[in-house]
């Protein structure tokens, strides 16, 4: 498996990734989190295990199971850490432990090195049996409702490490906080490259006109994604050039704001011949890498953003991006050298125009930002970084480290 | 082409990112973290900034926070101005970077703050240093493989090593002086300047540099060609 990543991952990746693989070789290495489907840290565990086993190394994955109880107070927790006052109370700490203490009599926590993903299984640390536990936090912590974090920490606290997606999401807490940033798997459904055929289906499938330049925002109908805020661009751009926007998301049956979202961005669409909604299903990887591949320009004019990966997974296909300056997009976009960065409407409609009309320009942006994408946010670099943060751990106290 | 004994063995860095918990929201917090932490965060937020791939508008992550974040852009152009190469110990570059902040203080002592999450974010890493398996042993080999090897590498041979060697110099342009015994190349590398470029702009000016010493060698040939 890790052959097929020769020619795209950067060869110092692929040689850190052999070196430390030999040195961890036949140690085990187990992941946690709570769901084996659906979300990014499934979707990269997925990819990540067969890897690691092919460098020799005891990779196992588990997933806690909890009743819909458990994931209603995990959710209020995800939010709480996310800046949204939820209300709390002592009984759902104790249930969050009790259900985790449920989960510690079966699972087989013995491993050299163990991360465990995000908060819900977080308070299996008080069964950690030996080798080096590391909490892995997905999820922003920048603004968390300070009552939960103080709560959740005394958990976190007890672990060897901490691994936070960006700087800013960091807590101040003793323990060594390493920052890898989440990555993008090149040869999955979503990134491969496609044959034309395959893009031909897609655009057949969903009648989707190439007369024209294509404009493209690929997220949920979710208020932070702003997407009356890309069609209102939209319309700026179109008094200076002909074009289509292209609106595909899910229709998130998780989140009762995104019926009343997708309603308002239709009414504000009003059947606009050139403004194509698409609302595409679960697995529909392949259609959005070849929506991607077909677009002009790409938008994720987020207002408030986690991460944002939907960017690098854009840059991947070498177009030029233009996004919201939040969360983790500024990480990804260096504003005019791997795409634009923008705070308004009115900026999201200028870059789009500006790079319509200079195509030299979008192929040089879309290129750097391929390119850019590929030394820092592809899977093999996560899988790198995950080992290191190991090696180092067990080196601690030295800040440089010859293999 | 001229063999050498010792050859050139291309290694390499790669760091990984530590949150060191603290951060700045405006100058003054800033001055007072600076004096607290550790040599290995100095360290990253000058030293590695090239690493980062920047655009050249600043010179380390002190420089275009407060060109950036704080928009004072006279502290900005000065802390850009300092140098980490001509320092001998962290320490002075620490105190230096304290006394231009001390100085910019003293005229704009009420300096603005950072919009909430644009403040300082203060980090340090740790550095796996490895043979990424390329040894050359003359001027022609080393030019291929400057062209191969992955910037992390430049950087190492070009950058960091200034650290462990001193006084300008770096590993290219000391074992093709040592080695090889070319002074000419060796100047028009050291005369290559490691804060006007990227790390990619570096090895485009060393391949330049490198392939038109293999083109005059390979001209002396053509010479005696046409002698014949």
């Amino acid at each position: 498996m890790l052959n097929q990543f020769i020619g795209i991952s950067p060869k110092s990746d692929l040689l850190l990734l052999q070196l430390l693989g030999a040195k961890l070789y036949k140690r085990s290495f187990l992941h946690i989190n709570s769901t084996r489907t659906g979300g990014g840290v499934a979707e990269i565990l997925q990819r990540m295990i067969p890897i690691l086993q092919e460098l020799g190394i005891d990779a196992r994955w588990e997933i806690i199971e909890g009743d819909p109880v458990f994931f209603d107070i995990t959710k209020k927790i995800h939010n709480s850490l996310q800046g949204n006052p939820e209300k709390f109370a002592k009984k759902m700490w104790q249930y969050h432990y009790e259900i985790n203490r449920k989960n510690a009599e079966y699972l087989n926590l013995e491993a050299d090195a163990v991360i465990i993903h995000d908060p819900q299984p977080a308070p299996l640390i008080e069964f950690k049996k030996a080798g080096l536990w590391i909490w892995r936090c997905h999820i922003d912590l920048s603004n968390p409702h300070t009552q939960v974090w103080d709560y959740l920490s005394r958990y976190i606290a007890k672990y060897d490490a901490t691994i936070f997606s960006v700087a800013k999401f960091a807590r101040a807490i003793p323990i060594d906080k390493f920052i890898i940033t989440p990555s993008i798997d090149p040869i999955s459904e979503k990134n491969r490259g496609l044959r034309e055929e395959e893009i031909t289906e897609t655009l057949n499938k969903f009648q989707i006109p190439v007369d024209r330049p294509i404009i493209l925002q690929v997220s949920r109908f979710d208020r932070f994604k702003d997407p009356v805020g890309v069609i209102k661009a939209f319309r700026i751009v179109k008094k200076y050039n002909d074009c289509i926007l292209i609106l595909a998301g899910s229709p998130a049956t998780d989140d009762p704001e995104g019926e009343i979202v997708l309603k308002e961005v239709r009414e504000y669409a009003a059947d606009d011949p050139d403004i194509h909604i698409l609302l595409l299903p679960p697995f529909s990887d392949k259609d959005i890498n070849a929506l991607q591949r077909i677009a002009t320009v790409i938008l994720q004019k987020s207002v408030r953003e986690g991460f944002g990966l939907t960017v690098s997974e854009a840059m991947w296909k070498g177009k030029p991006v233009i996004g919201g300056a939040v969360g983790g997009i500024p990480l990804q976009i260096t504003h005019g050298i791997t795409g634009f960065l923008v705070n308004s409407i009115e900026g999201a409609a200028f870059r789009v125009r500006q790079l319509l009309n200079d195509p030299e320009m979008s192929r040089r942006i879309g290129e750097n930002a391929r390119e850019h994408v590929r030394k820092n946010f592809l899977i093999t670099r996560q899988i790198r970084d995950y080992l290191s943060v190991w090696y180092s751990l067990q080196n601690k106290g030295r800040s440089i480290l010859e293999m | 082409m001229a063999e050498v004994t010792e050859p050139f063995e291309f290694r390499q860095c790669i760091s990984i990112l530590k949150s060191t918990g603290k951060k700045a929201k405006d100058l003054r917090k800033l001055r007072e973290i600076i004096t607290l932490i550790s040599d290995e965060c100095i360290f990253h937020h000058t030293y590695q900034y090239f690493l980062k791939g920047h655009i050249l508008e600043y010179t380390n992550d002190f420089a275009q926070w407060a060109g950036e974040s704080l928009e004072e852009r006279a502290l900005s152009e000065h802390l850009s101005n300092i140098d980490p190469y001509d320092f001998k110990a962290i320490n002075d570059l620490r105190n230096k970077l304290l006394e231009v902040i001390d100085n910019y203080l003293e005229n704009f002592p009420e300096p603005r703050e950072a919009m909430p999450g644009d403040e300082f974010y203060f980090n340090e890493t740790v550095t796996f240093i490895f043979p990424i398996g390329i040894r050359v042993k003359n001027l022609a080999e080393f030019l291929t493989a400057l062209k191969y090897v992955d910037v992390g590498a430049i950087y190492y041979h070009f950058f960091e090593a200034r650290i462990r060697l001193g006084a300008g110099i770096d590993d290219f342009s000391r074992w093709i002086e040592v080695a090889l015994g070319k002074k000419e190349l060796v100047d028009k590398i050291r005369a290559i300047d490691p804060f006007m470029h990227t790390v990619e702009g570096i090895r485009e000016h060393l391949a330049e540099a490198v392939e038109d010493e293999v083109k005059r060698g390979m001209e002396v040939i053509d010479r005696c060609l046409t002698s014949l």
